[in-house]
């Protein structure tokens, strides 16, 4: 028990699992909002999605506001 | 540490945050990504890609209402991702943070962050409005500005450390990264379009931008601290419940 808490928990005492689940969220959410053209979408419905670009177009003013690179 | 409270906090906080940013973005931002994009159809109609037919007055509204819908929306999404880094950072640094109270020691990480991963790369690579980018060059300026970010960010948590290790001297670390990031922002290259679009324009967006994007921060710290304050998350679990 007392070894399977050390491989678990950092040193200040938080859990790993944590720190792992938030950087995928923020990985995944500065994609989606700061850099994706339709990839996420093109995963699901295959090459259409690069011209509708969906995603970009809903995420696309707050790219712009938030001071993403865009058009 | 109660670890789906840590998580609760951060996203409700995050989210929160960027929810304002996005509805302030509605007010403050919106007006001049109209203008811009009105001086695109302007140039659309001038080139004769487009007609300025009330037709295409209609599709141009509808597309425009789609994405003014998505500030809202993307500003959760953005907040709930940037929220979660400074969950991280919070969390891993609470201990060392100034301030007596969880919200002081949010706010003192909030502005560091504002600075280090906002501002500072904001400086060097600013926000435009439509119109000013050139498609081609987009993922050149994707990789420079990320990069940037990515230097300032790990370069400030590396002076960080340093400053622990000095104890009587932390100011070296200050100098330190300062030194740094200025050799970062005059070796590294600037945005490579060339802007057409009037400057005014251009200048106010920034200005709107920056504001918002700094209430976001601000908005973070102020929620997560108050959150964390009232929940404590930190506070261990008596043994007997483990
Ligand atoms: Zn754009």
């Amino acid at each position: 028990m007392s070894q399977s808490r050390q491989i678990n928990v950092s040193k200040n005492g938080v859990p790993v699992i944590a720190i792992v689940a938030l950087a995928i969220l923020f990985a995944a959410g500065l994609f989606v909002v700061g850099f994706d053209q339709g990839h996420i979408f093109s995963l699901v419905y295959g090459e259409d999605a690069f011209q509708d670009m969906y995603i970009h177009e809903l995420t696309h003013d707050m790219r712009h506001a938030a001071g993403f690179p865009c058009h | 540490m109660k670890t789906f409270l840590f998580i609760f906090i951060v996203i409700s906080s995050g989210a929160a945050a960027g929810i304002i940013h996005g509805s302030a973005n509605l007010v403050f931002v919106e007006p001049s990504l109209d203008q811009a994009i009105g001086i695109e159809n302007q140039h659309l109609f001038a080139s004769g890609e487009e007609k300025d037919t009330p037709e295409f007055r209609a599709q141009y509204d509808d597309y425009r209402i789609w994405q003014k819908s998505g500030q809202v929306f993307a500003g959760g999404i953005l907040g709930i991702s940037m929220g979660s880094l400074f969950g991280i950072v919070f969390v891993l640094s609470r201990n060392s943070l100034p301030g007596k109270t969880d919200i002081k020691k949010a706010l003192v990480l909030a502005g560091v962050m504002w600075l280090t991963i906002y501002f500072i790369p904001f400086l060097k690579y600013p926000a435009n409005p439509p119109t000013v980018g050139d498609p081609e060059t987009v993922v050149l300026r994707g990789i420079l500005y990320l990069t940037f970010i990515a230097l300032s960010g790990f370069g400030a948590v590396g002076f960080y450390k340093l400053s622990q290790k000095l104890k009587t001297k932390k100011f070296i670390a200050f100098i330190g990264y300062a030194a740094f990031i200025g050799i970062i922002f005059v070796v590294m290259p600037g945005n490579p379009d060339k802007i057409n679009t009037p400057m005014d324009l251009v200048d106010h967006f920034r200005t709107m931008s920056a504001f918002t994007v700094s209430l976001y921060w601000l908005s973070l710290g102020i929620i997560f601290g108050s959150l964390w304050n009232y929940y404590k998350p930190h506070r261990e679990i008596p043994p007997s419940f483990n």
